[in-house]
């Protein structure tokens, strides 16, 4: 190809000066970055100045490979899907340079994750997330989500490692390299990817087997998600089943029997196309091989003892210790359900009176006792920009401080081939053959075209 | 994006005015004036034509899906606004679209296999290392912008065709029609919409079920009877016949004036959809395919 399009091209070093290095995934890695002095300074979806960048590296598919492979799908998707999409709740793309052979994702910086949150708060014993901070986490995690469902993309791989904070405790969906437009696919969505979401967070009818999966996956993440920021650890902590061979996918037992274990096993009453999932018939050996999932302790069991062990007061509560109101169970309830066209959509969960209700916590802070009934009758406050700015900041009030994300700055090397930092030309050394026998080409479809 | 035409990237970045892609093509003249010069090539909707049977076939080998290649050829299209055909090869550009198109559409083909097909199909590519395709892939996307989710009209036309009661001749003809219009600017000048309606409406007024156009692409419709068709149609929508004249034209007619669609956008992308279909009369394959050849051979790529 010409070149002409390489003429302005940007180069990562140029603008950019990498702080270190934070991640390696399959994909490649990530790097943190600033802008060099002098460049001029980039500025997010708000108009304010980015100070600091998060450069994800694809590596050529072929490891030591120094040629063009082909850009790996989920590498396309991610790309798309992030230039097409703009939300404050969704990570924010900066630029893509494509240079060396490697592509560079340029991202907003985000300080923490989830995943990093959780980490925290499980190694400074009695100390849970505060409920202020888990209804903003959970408001923000929706508000996302529902926009990316509105634009008829499913995430796919929603799991606390890939949702991120920043500093001033905005939320940050991110890694959309699973995700894929849902609307009309070309063939059935299974036939994609075989396997998708991680497995503790994926949903019942992915497990069972289910071809046709919709936005519920990502629901069903999400409740996983809520359960694992109550309770500090992942809620269904299953054992992944090994793929036998590339064509087999085999039955998540162990996944599945987790569940069960807190929501008993599925039945036909509450799910009503059950019988019609592939592994359906799985099921009922799942009660012998699994003891618990007979005897299941049930969510409000569960919720109850891990407010206890997460550290949340049951008297005497301050801001920071005061367990999440009942209304939050509510919410999980509805998010783990099993039957995905039940389960609680993005926008009914964004309305639902956990985030009208006066007080985040069960203990509010003023002297008067509350009732589930009555705060959740509070009107309005659920709907709308005043919600959306209230819970803008998931750390307002919250008296943790959470350390920065790790760098290392051993590995600040971000360049892949420093000797070709220009593109060749793909248009040359193509030597033409002979022009073609003439009558071959013809008589096509154009032919007929013209002809008719 | 697919929920919201107007704040993908197809609205805000791909779509132009009729000056600008005038401009645009001014400033590739401009920038390539010699080239141009010395490698004349025939007018650009008989290249696009030309362009879009290449696609049509390889997809034919290969069982693409019609949306996969209306992709590739936007794509395709995209690219050719910013840089001069004649530094390119337009059979590599032609297979990484359809490569990354794929990639886009959800039914991603290998890289190796993607070279044997294209290979096959046209002696004329003249590579045989699947690199060259990742390497122009990275030259396409970066040109693009990355800009890669695309908005057609396929959908609109599938949401609408009940509305008009539409008879599956006149869908399939609208689709045809559809598949037409990449070959014109229309993709890169209006929303996917105008263009679903422009076809509907086209279709409607071809009214297919009597002339047994369904056999054909609309290309094969002559341009003198769509014309005939179309002063017909034009003076139904300005009034001066009778709506009763033909009755499912006269609820499209309805719902076009009661609806706030774009009048003037659909006007002029009928008749660009008629030119294109006059221009199609004088089409041969042959010497789109010399033309490029002589660029080709030159190794201007390098």
């Amino acid at each position: 190809m010409s070149m002409s399009g390489y003429t302005t091209q940007r180069h990562i070093n140029d603008h950019y000066d990498v702080v270190g290095f934070i991640s390696s995934g399959t994909y490649g890695r990530v790097y943190k970055a600033k802008s060099k002095p002098g460049r001029p300074v980039q500025q997010g979806p708000t108009g304010k100045p980015i100070e600091a960048f998060a450069i994800k590296k694809f590596k050529p598919d072929k490891e030591g490979e120094l040629q063009y492979t082909g850009i790996s799908q989920s590498a396309i998707r991610e790309m798309a899907l992030c230039t097409e999409l703009s939300h404050p709740n969704l990570i924010t793309l900066v630029e893509i340079i494509l240079e060396s052979k490697c592509i560079f994702m340029v991202f907003e910086y985000a300080e923490h994750d989830l995943l990093q949150i959780i980490h925290w708060h499980t190694t400074h014993p009695r100390t849970p997330i505060p409920a202020t901070m888990l209804r903003s986490i959970m408001h923000q995690l929706l508000s996302g989500l529902l926009y990316l469902h509105r634009n008829w993309v499913l995430h796919r791989d929603l799991k606390p490692a890939n949702i991120m904070i920043t500093s001033s405790g905005c939320i940050k969906i991110g890694d959309l390299g699973l995700a894929r437009l849902f609307h009309a696919p070309l063939a059935a969505l299974f036939s994609g990817d075989k396997v998708v979401v991680t497995i503790w967070y994926r949903a019942p009818e992915l497990l069972l087997g289910s071809r046709h999966y919709t936005p519920a996956i990502d629901l069903w993440a999400v409740g996983c998600i809520m359960g694992e920021l109550v309770s500090q650890r992942p809620m269904f902590k299953g054992e992944e089943a090994k793929m036998e061979g590339k064509k087999l996918v085999p039955f998540q037992r162990g996944q599945m029997g987790r569940i069960c274990e807190v929501l008993g096993i599925p039945k036909r009453d509450e799910w009503p196309l059950l019988s019609a999932m592939p592994e359906f018939g799985q099921l009922q050996g799942l009660a012998g091989s699994v003891p618990g999932a007979s005897r299941p302790v049930g969510l409000e069991k569960w919720w109850d003892g891990v407010c206890r062990t997460s550290g949340y007061a049951s008297a005497n509560a301050t801001a920071a210790t005061a367990p999440p109101n009942r209304e939050g169970l509510d919410l999980l309830r509805r998010l783990l359900t099993f039957d995905p066209l039940q389960r609680i959509t993005a926008e009914q969960a964004q309305g639902h009176p956990y985030f009208s209700a006066a007080s985040a916590s069960a203990v509010p802070s003023s002297a008067s006792a509350s009732t589930p009934t009555s705060t959740s009758a509070v009107p309005a406050a659920g709907n709308g920009t005043h919600a959306a700015a209230e819970f803008a900041n998931c750390f307002l009030n919250v008296p943790h401080t959470y350390p920065p994300r790790k760098v290392s700055a051993e590995d600040n090397d971000i360049r892949v081939l420093s000797a070709t930092n220009s593109m060749p030309n793909t248009g040359a050394g193509i030597k033409r053959s002979a022009l073609p026998d003439e009558s071959l080409a013809r008589g096509g479809a154009l032919k007929r075209v013209k002809e008719g | 994006m697919a929920a919201n035409y107007w704040d993908s990237t197809q609205a805000r970045y791909w779509t132009f005015t009729k000056e600008e892609l005038k401009e645009m093509e001014l400033q590739l003249f401009q920038a390539n004036r010699n080239l141009i010069t010395k490698y004349p090539l025939p007018e650009q909707r008989l290249l696009n034509i030309f362009l879009q049977g290449q696609l049509l076939k390889l997809g034919r080998r290969m069982n693409l899906r019609q949306q996969a290649l209306a992709t590739a050829q936007v794509y395709v299209r995209r690219f050719y606004t910013k840089v001069e055909i004649r530094k390119t090869n337009p059979y590599l550009l032609m297979t990484t679209a359809v490569y990354l198109a794929c990639k886009m559409e959800e039914s991603p083909v290998h890289i190796r296999l993607m070279l044997a097909e294209a290979a096959r199909q046209w002696p004329e590519l003249g590579i045989n290392d699947s690199s060259k395709i990742g390497e122009c892939e990275f030259a396409l996307i970066s040109t693009l912008q990355a800009r890669l989710v695309l908005h057609h009209p396929y959908r609109t036309l599938t949401d609408l065709a009940p509305t008009f009661s539409m008879s599956t001749e006149e869908i399939s003809l609208a689709h045809s029609i559809i598949n037409d219009h990449y070959n014109t600017d229309l993709p890169l000048m209006h929303p996917p919409h105008i263009i679903a309606v422009t076809a509907i409406f086209l279709a409607i007024v071809l009214r297919p079920n009597q002339t047994g156009l369904q056999q054909h692409s609309a290309g094969a419709a002559s341009a003198e009877r769509i014309q005939a068709n179309m002063n017909q149609a034009l003076s139904i929508i300005s009034g001066t016949m009778g709506k009763q004249h033909h009755a499912k034209l006269g609820r499209l007619v309805e719902w076009l004036t009661e609806s706030d669609i774009n009048m003037e956008a659909v006007i002029s992308s009928t008749q660009e959809l008629i030119s294109l279909y006059e221009v199609w009369e004088g089409y041969s394959e042959r010497p789109c395919k010399e033309a490029i050849s002589r660029f080709m051979k030159d190794g201007l790529g390098k």
